[in-house]
């Protein structure tokens, strides 16, 4: 239907323009409730995928931990998994800067499933299951594309995406900074310190 | 059905809240005219600027993806901003001017296209740009610097990393001199000095940093300019012939179609989504799209080519995460289009110790994007206290096969999304290349170990609607006026008809602040 807007009608306030990025936390469910939480604390306590299942995310944590230590306990698949759960203009992923095409869950999902049957075929195993060792030739052969067998989205770009997660929780946060001894001098305080 | 209300006009309606929209309303409103800018993006504030690389995400374009292709494929989702202030609300404020050789590029060496102006034509507006908005810098030591007026402010204070940087290239014999930022080194007009936390990719919420916030936007609210947010314009409304546009129409934050009918229409709703919305206006006579009858809506669009360039300074904390996130310094020694061999064509210019934050794209991590594991960790664990880099931006040759076309993904209101296809002149490749080796040889002068050059990338966006003297070869004037459509016209860097190798917004101001009083000297006329 095809109206004429009044321009004295009241415009969209920023309040409804920014929805759920007013909030620092994402919304979890835990235990059938909604709760308000970091990643890391939403994979202490279990809390419920909206994207992924539990082996992508078993997959996804065995990744990010892989390619930067540390990204398993901040919780990179629930941190992954909440903002693919956002509509994409609120989505904090560098997925968005890669100009990955939506939706952006089939390329994580396709990018798991691709490693993972890599994995299967090269080390004999599930990726989950290989040591950091045994993994890294197979991850280092992502990023200039040479990985075989490969069905996915290009695997450079899976790389980079899933890497740069992991860095955001590993080292973007508030708490990383104090940790590397790097002031963080923040003009307006993030809302949540992952 | 809701009342079908009789549609409201105003004088000009502009497309786009960013760095040429706002331009364009605070100087329509300021000289009387009734004004409604269109934007899709949300009405954004200063207090919604977290310093925080990871919620500086949201700020980026978040309409339709936009696809990406071709031998380099560009970074549309990194290069586009939405929302009031656009892209130059997070943008980092290096502002150089283009040089005179800029322009003239087809006539002095048969390569890429020339300007329908020259410098001299865009520099009282330069000038007048630089005091308005307040810019920092040091006009007799950039030696390299077109004639000018000096800036209205000392240069921002430098810290380690470029102390260090700025060693080999004195030790080569080149120069350095402090970058030209559109960011205050001293308060200003009521907005306060940088702080120097490195935060501004996050957007500058203390208004040290001219986006549009705290430069065009105030003007234009304050001269009584409407800004509606959540409003995706799809297509130009064709007139009463096919030389007039009758206004917009958009998808409004509720999904709804809606008409917004002006005498002016100004199109400036960056350098992707300009050609976009002319390639999907197809109604009336406008069967190739709207501006289009040269067929080049799209054409030479254009990025600047980045050499990234790193080294260690082990025994020094180099403060890579203090300063800005443009630049302390730059040389310009290699600016002449033909002075980095003969394989090569075009300008380049040096950015010395931009800020890096250990993630993000831009960050300490992503310096050695092939680490990961143990090794990640303790190239951290090094990198952010002794990394330094320095970037060279390098032309990017206008070519015509490189567009912004449209995709066969749907968009707002039964649009096409826009698709950018590009792949470097390989003249442009080359420049990039001998860049990272001239960068790498400067880096060890300068005493630092183990250097490395990451592969290129690219940054900014040029072209796609360009400017010209003839409508067969371009497709506006040299004030954006579109050679078709008579109250069309188009502002941004997509004017640009070669991309130089400095960062665009400087000229994409001085440029929109020349047409914009030209068109309200027309009007008042
Ligand atoms: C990270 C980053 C750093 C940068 N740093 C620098 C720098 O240091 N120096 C420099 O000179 N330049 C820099 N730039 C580039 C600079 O920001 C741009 O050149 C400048 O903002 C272009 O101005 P514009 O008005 O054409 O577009 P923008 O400022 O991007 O504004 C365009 C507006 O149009 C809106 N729009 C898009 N589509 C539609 C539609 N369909 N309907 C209605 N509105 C629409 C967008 O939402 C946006 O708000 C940087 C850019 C980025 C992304
Ligand atoms: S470093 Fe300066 S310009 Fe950048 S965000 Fe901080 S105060 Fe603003």
């Amino acid at each position: 239907m095809q109206t004429t807007q009044a321009f004295d009608e009241p415009a969209p306030d920023r309040r409804t323009l920014l929805k759920s990025a007013a909030f620092g936390l994402f919304a979890f469910t835990v235990g059938g409730g909604p709760m308000m939480l970091t990643p890391a604390e939403a994979r202490t306590r279990g809390a419920a995928l909206a994207k992924l299942s539990a082996d992508e995310a078993a997959l996804l944590e065995a990744f990010g931990e892989a390619l930067v230590p540390g990204a398993r306990a901040a919780g990179i698949a629930h941190f992954v998994d909440a903002n693919l759960a956002r509509p994409h203009s609120e989505s904090l992923l560098t997925a968005r800067y890669l100009d990955v095409l939506p939706p952006n869950d089939a390329f994580y999902k396709a990018g798991l499933a691709a490693l993972d049957a890599a994995s299967r075929t090269v080390l004999g195993a599930p990726f989950a299951q290989v040591s950091a060792a045994a993994a890294k030739p197979l991850i280092t052969a992502m990023l200039p594309g040479t990985i075989t067998p490969w069905q996915g989205p290009p695997p450079p770009l899976f790389y980079l995406a899933v890497r740069s997660d992991a860095a955001d929780l590993v080292y973007g946060t508030r708490a990383a900074f104090a940790r590397m001894q790097v002031p963080y001098m923040a003009h307006i305080e993030p809302p949540a310190d992952w | 059905m809701a009342a079908q209300l009789s549609p409201k006009r105003t004088d000009a309606v502009i497309v786009g809240a960013g760095a040429a929209g706002n331009l364009f309303a605070a100087a329509l409103a300021e000289a009387g005219k009734s004004v409604l800018v269109l934007d899709p993006g949300p009405a954004w504030q200063a207090r919604d600027l977290y310093s925080s690389s990871i919620w500086a995400r949201r700020l980026r374009w978040g309409g339709p993806v936009v696809e990406s292709t071709g031998g380099h494929a560009f970074g549309a989702g990194f290069n586009m901003g939405w929302g009031t202030g656009g892209a130059a609300l997070h943008h980092y404020g290096t502002w150089p001017r283009l040089m005179p050789s800029d322009f003239t590029m087809r006539s002095d060496f048969g390569k890429g296209l020339d300007w329908p102006i020259g410098y001299d034509d865009l520099r009282p507006f330069y000038d007048r740009i630089q005091e308005e908005v307040g810019v920092s810098g040091d006009a007799d030591a950039e030696v390299w610097r077109p004639a000018g007026a000096p800036y209205p402010l000392p240069p921002l204070q430098q810290f380690a990393q470029a102390r260090l940087l700025a060693k080999g290239f004195h030790a080569l014999g080149m120069k350095t001199a402090p970058s030209p930022m559109a960011i205050l080194s001293q308060d200003y007009k009521g907005r306060p000095a940088c702080l120097y936390d490195g935060w501004c990719d996050a957007g500058c919420p203390t208004g040290a940093l001219a986006n549009p916030l705290v430069t065009y936007h105030p003007r234009a609210v304050k001269a009584g300019a409407r800004f509606v947010n959540g409003a995706h314009v799809t297509q130009l409304i064709p007139g009463k012939t096919a030389r007039a546009a009758a206004g917009v129409e958009y998808i409004d934050h509720t999904g709804t179609v809606q008409t917004a009918l002006a005498d002016m229409v100004i199109l400036a709703a960056s350098t992707v989504s300009n050609p976009a919305i002319l390639l999907n206006s197809t109604g009336g006579a406008w069967t190739s799209g709207a501006g289009n009858s040269s067929g080049l809506v799209g054409r030479y669009f254009m990025t600047h080519s980045i050499a990234s360039v790193y080294g260690f300074f082990d025994g020094e904390e180099t403060e890579n995460y203090m300063g800005v996130t443009g630049a302390q310094a730059t040389n310009m020694d290699h600016y002449g289009k033909q002075s980095l061999g003969s394989d090569a064509f075009g300008s380049l210019q040096w950015q010395l110790a931009p800020t890096m934050k250990p993630n993000d794209l831009l960050g300490v991590a992503m310096a050695r994007a092939d680490l990961f594991g143990a090794e990640l960790t303790a190239f951290m664990e090094r990198a952010v206290h002794h990394l330094a880099v320095m970037f060279g931006f390098g032309e990017g040759l206008p070519v015509l096969e490189n567009r912004i076309e449209l995709s066969d993904r749907s968009g707002p209101g039964g649009t096409r999304t826009p698709r950018v296809v590009h792949t470097f002149a390989p003249e442009s490749v080359k420049l990039s290349e001998n860049a990272a080796q001239l960068g790498l040889k400067i880096i060890k002068a300068g005493g630092a170990a183990e250097p490395w050059a990451g592969p290129m990338a690219s940054a900014h966006m040029m072209g796609g609607t360009i400017m010209g003297r003839d409508a067969r070869t371009s497709i506006t004037d040299s004030f954006g006026r579109s050679h078709d459509i008579d109250n069309l016209v188009i502002a941004g860097p997509g004017l640009f008809p070669t991309a130089g190798a400095m960062n665009p917004n400087f000229t994409n101001h001085a440029l929109a602040l020349r047409s914009a009083e030209h068109l309200v000297a027309q009007w008042l006329s």
